[in-house]
């Protein structure tokens, strides 16, 4: 309509809301101007006059869409700030762009970010309390139907929140490329964590080595992201966009740059992203946000270019791009074996987990159990311990594609638990949409 | 006493006040190929016995919307520096216009220099293509406007006109600074002649007060400041008919305002008693700009808007087919049903009736007429609550502004044009609010000419780890010391803002809202480096006060 502005390929939706007034502690990172330069630039840009790209407000979640995901102790009402619920509302308020096509691309800039949010939350997890792409997801298969969605987590920590919330759902792909957790937090994500009992193979981790450049990106997306995805054939691609494998970042170690993230968006196509850390705020986030932002809307992005860049500076070594060539055979294999544990597994009926959960921000530990209850129908209902020095969570949850047998067992076994001090039992069935506690 | 004269697409009224009081008043047909002669004629019949009485001239025309709607624009050229982001390719479609090389960051941060070769190139370029009036604009230059200043100084004194893109506006979007730099740069010469024509006419009609232009934000300026923002002026037309309701049947209260004209109605809103403004600024000729703008917008919706009847449904405007029917035209219009239900005495009553039988509604004529008034109102209504949907959808950026967003709640409905006073009872049982029309809205742009008083923004941005503060509006590029906080910018932007209004005439001291107020800590290493202020401050549009007799 507008000649004089240019026009975005895709209708694309924005939701630019940094928070100005909320911060974790007034130095942390996850700051108040964390987004001030970000902002900056994309309305000196004039992105809002942009032909084809609306800018929208974020809403407010409920406790019951966070209720829908995670297990809170002592509950989401206790835990969350209304910038959480916000920085939740807007994924919620984008999914529904995409889902009633008022736009074909989605991206919120918000933040608090949420990742490292696992299903059972005791407080904030490396700058996340609650994980806002699968309080998304889940709020879009409840009121879309959606069944099959790939999460594509391009952070330089590995979504190890994410992971955990769709471990066992094989409908759920999960890939995540990150600075390899032998040497930064969390520690996690190695190709050898590859998906729950149901879901083996649906779980793709992506661990790359520290000083990882534009090559190696590009070769892990071209030789594992996109086949697996086209094989997965999903019915939405969401990009847990992060942008802290940049290079200027402060707390990690990657060599990524504006023109590589824009470059594998493009190539990614994601519906919606959604953004997540990035903590060099002036000299990557203005640039890396904007870079995504044309790669989504189908723009030329060629002049986003950090006021540093220099692509020579970056080449990566041969032998590491032999190490990451070897990552990516391995992740690939991962793949191919997909869902075969799931025969051994039922054989056993249940399959238990245990794992120890590190809290960063406040510091304390929270010890879990899982008892996977497999069906050869469905991915089954698991049953969740989680102990806190504070509290205890002890659930029965039902995934959104269990079968009626596997949540009528999951609601008998939570009728007949006994209330027990100290500790929150619930029962969360996304079949039925409920969540009790007693 | 003072007149205040509105030119529009084909009348130009005029009004004399004396205080509120409507002294007299008067209409001629508009010239626009030559619009000095057109109000220097109304001028003549307007101005009091006693020139001495006369305070002031405000003056809202058409000059600048027809320059730019005839393209009856003078060649200027562009300077543009982007640095990295957007493609700026689209930006150069206005005319000749050169790129440069420097960079200026988000926080101001000069990260290089631009390449002196490529100035003295393109100044040679300019000379030899005749270009004489020069635009300058860099991203990020109301951050820091030293490059912009850099490059006007590099090309000196061979051009007689250079526009600075900062000047326009201390606001941030790059894309229309550049166009308004343009439009600005574009209007100069125009303008000037303007201007001489009308001191001429002033001169001969042995007047010497001094002349303001009306601007799109509801305010004025004087005319030798409107020689170098001549881009201020475009588009006042609005704004005069905004301030008109506002003196005519102001309200301290959230309002709806409606323009009804042939072909069209302009809305705006009123929030507490004060007009809307635009976010930026106003688009012009499809390019969006940084010039001040009250928010109105134009649906095609009016008197003479053609009628159809299809699919069990009324079908109005945008189009307009002549005059309406009661009148000699051939085309069934809204006027012809105000006619039929003796809301309106023109025409042939005759010819209004078989205007609504044409429609074939299958119903008698009243009935056509009442069904096709309740719908245009209907549509008015609509097109209001999709403005003041958009009005709350704006962009907020902290939790506690988001959380207190305010709708809109229009309490009452003002109404002026042709056909105003006819439709007061069907708005009223549309919209369920009381209406009002003001008497002698015929001349409300005229009499919101008159009653306007200056307008002046101008914004802050200080980062204190830096020690500076910029002011783009003056060119302020200031050191300041690391204890600079909140108290300190506030005073210093209330300063320049009084500054501006006393150079700009003004004798009262004015009321200075503050629009917005950022503060934040620049945190480095998990150190606080120090702080960022953000603040936004204007003299908003309002009436002046009146002095003497009330009305």
């Amino acid at each position: 309509m507008n000649s004089f502005m240019p026009r975005a390929q895709n209708r694309t939706a924005l939701i630019l809301f940094p928070a100005f007034d909320w911060c974790i502690s007034p130095t942390h990172p996850e700051r108040e101007e964390r987004l001030l330069y970000t902002r900056d630039q994309l309305i000196e840009e004039g992105l809002e006059d942009v032909d084809n790209i609306v800018f929208l407000n974020p809403e407010l979640a409920t406790h019951a869409d966070i209720d829908r995901v995670h297990l809170c102790a002592p509950s989401s009402a206790r835990l969350l700030t209304e910038s959480h619920l916000i920085s939740a509302g807007a994924t919620l308020r984008i999914a529904r762009a995409i889902m009633d096509k008022e736009a074909e691309k989605a991206f919120a800039i918000v933040r608090p970010p949420g990742h490292h949010a696992m299903q059972t939350v005791f407080g904030d997890r490396g700058f996340c309390i609650v994980n806002i792409e699968a309080i998304m997801i889940e709020y879009i298969r409840r009121h879309y139907g959606v069944r099959k969605v790939a999460i594509v987590d391009t952070d330089c920590h590995h979504g190890d929140g994410t992971q955990d919330i769709y471990y066992n759902d094989p409908d759920t792909l999960f890939i995540s490329l990150h600075q390899d957790g032998r040497t930064l937090f969390p520690g996690t994500g190695f190709i050898r964590e590859s998906g729950g009992p149901a879901a083996d193979g649906y779980t793709i981790n992506l661990p790359l080595p520290p000083n990882t450049g534009e090559d190696g990106f590009d070769m892990v997306m071209e030789r594992v992201v996109m086949p697996i995805l086209d094989e997965f054939k999903p019915e939405l691609i969401i990009n847990s966009a992060g942008q802290d494998n940049h290079y200027t970042d402060p707390i990690t170690n990657m060599n990524f740059t504006a023109q590589g993230y824009a470059r594998l968006n493009r190539r990614l196509n994601p519906d919606i992203c959604v953004l997540e850390g990035g903590y060099s705020i002036e000299g990557a986030l203005p640039y890396t946000n904007l870079g995504i932002i044309l790669a989504m809307a189908g723009m030329d992005y060629s002049h986003v270019k950090e006021p540093d860049y220099d692509q020579a500076r970056f080449r990566q070594p041969e032998e590491m791009s032999q190490y990451i060539a070897g990552v990516c055979d391995k992740a690939l294999e991962v793949f191919a074996n997909r869902g075969r544990t799931k025969k051994e597994a039922l054989k056993k009926k249940v399959v238990g987990e245990r794992k120890s959960i590190f809290y960063d921000t406040t510091g304390f530990n929270v010890d879990e159990t899982r008892q996977y209850h497999l069906c050869p129908d469905c991915p089954g209902y698991t049953e969740v311990t989680a102990t806190s020095p504070r509290a205890r969570i002890h659930a029965f949850t039902v995934p959104f594609n269990a079968c009626p047998t596997c949540q009528r067992t999951a609601r008998n076994l939570f009728s007949a638990a006994q209330p027990v001090p100290q500790t929150i039992t619930a029962l969360q069935d996304r079949v039925a949409d409920i969540y009790e506690t007693k | 006493m003072i007149i205040g004269i509105d030119v529009g697409g084909t009348h130009a009224d005029g009004v004399l006040l004396e205080g509120t009081k409507l002294v007299a008043k008067h209409k001629v047909i508009v010239d626009q190929d030559h619009l000095s002669e057109t109000v220097i004629a109304l001028l003549r019949d307007l101005i009091p016995e006693d020139r001495r009485q006369l305070e002031r001239i405000h003056l809202s025309s058409t000059l600048a919307t027809n320059a730019i709607v005839t393209g009856n624009l003078e060649p200027i050229g562009m300077l543009i520096q982007a640095g990295p982001g957007i493609n700026p390719d689209f930006l150069a479609q206005n005319g000749p216009t050169w790129f440069l090389d420097g960079v200026i960051d988000h926080r101001g941060h000069i990260i290089r220099d631009p390449d002196t070769r490529l100035i003295d190139e393109a100044a040679a370029a300019m000379r030899q293509a005749g270009i004489d009036s020069v635009g300058i604009v860099t991203k990020f230059s109301y951050r820091n406007s030293i490059h912009e200043r850099f490059i006007a100084d590099r090309l000196g004194s061979r051009f007689s006109h250079i526009c600075m893109g900062h000047q326009i506006s201390g606001l941030p979007n790059f894309p229309r600074r550049v166009y308004s730099t343009w439009l600005n740069a574009s209007l100069t010469q125009q303008f000037h002649r303007f201007k001489e024509a009308i001191e001429q006419g002033l001169a001969h009609l042995g007047i010497d007060c001094p002349c303001h232009i009306l601007k799109a934000d509801g305010g004025t300026i004087p005319f030798a400041r409107a020689i170098e923002f001549p881009c201020e002026s475009v588009h006042s037309g609005p704004s005069a008919s905004v301030m008109g309701c506002l003196a005519l049947a102001g309200q301290p209260s959230d309002s709806i305002l409606l323009d009804i004209g042939g072909t069209t109605t302009d809305i705006s809103l009123l929030v507490d008693g004060v007009p809307l403004l635009e976010p930026y600024g106003i688009n012009i000729a499809g390019r969006p700009t940084l010039i001040r703008a009250l928010n109105t917008i134009s649906v095609g919706l009016g008197g003479d808007s053609a009628v159809g009847f299809a699919d069990r449904e009324f079908h109005i405007g945008p189009r307009r087919n002549g005059p309406p029917m009661a009148q000699g035209g051939t085309t069934p219009t809204p006027t012809d049903a105000m006619v039929v239900l003796g809301l309106l005495a023109v025409g042939s009553a005759e010819k209004a009736v078989a205007a609504m039988n044409s429609l074939g509604t299958g119903w008698d004529p009243e009935e056509t007429a009442g069904r096709l008034l309740a719908t245009f109102a209907e549509r008015v209504r609509q097109a209001v609550a999709a403005m003041i949907d958009s009005v709350f959808s704006r962009p907020v950026y902290t939790v506690s502004a988001l959380l207190h967003r305010r709708r809109i709640i229009p309490e009452r409905l003002i109404v002026i044009g042709g056909p105003a006073a006819a439709l007061k009872q069907i708005l009223e049982s549309c919209f369920t609010l009381p209406c009002t029309v003001p008497t002698d809205y015929e001349v409300a742009n005229a009499v919101g000419a008159a009653r306007t008083q200056l307008t002046a923004q101008a914004t802050l941005y200080a980062d204190t780890a830096d020690g500076r503060v910029s002011i783009p509006e003056i060119s302020c590029l200031e050191d300041i010391p690391n204890r600079f906080g909140m108290a300190e910018a506030e005073t210093k932007l209330e300063q320049v803002i009084r500054g501006i209004a006393s150079e700009m005439g003004m004798t009262d001291r004015p009321e200075i809202d503050f629009l917005e107020r950022l503060e934040m800590n620049v945190i480095r290493g998990f150190e606080t480096s120090g702080k960022i202020l953000n603040l936004k401050a204007q003299i908003r549009p309002g009436l002046a006060a009146v002095k003497g007799v009330q009305r």
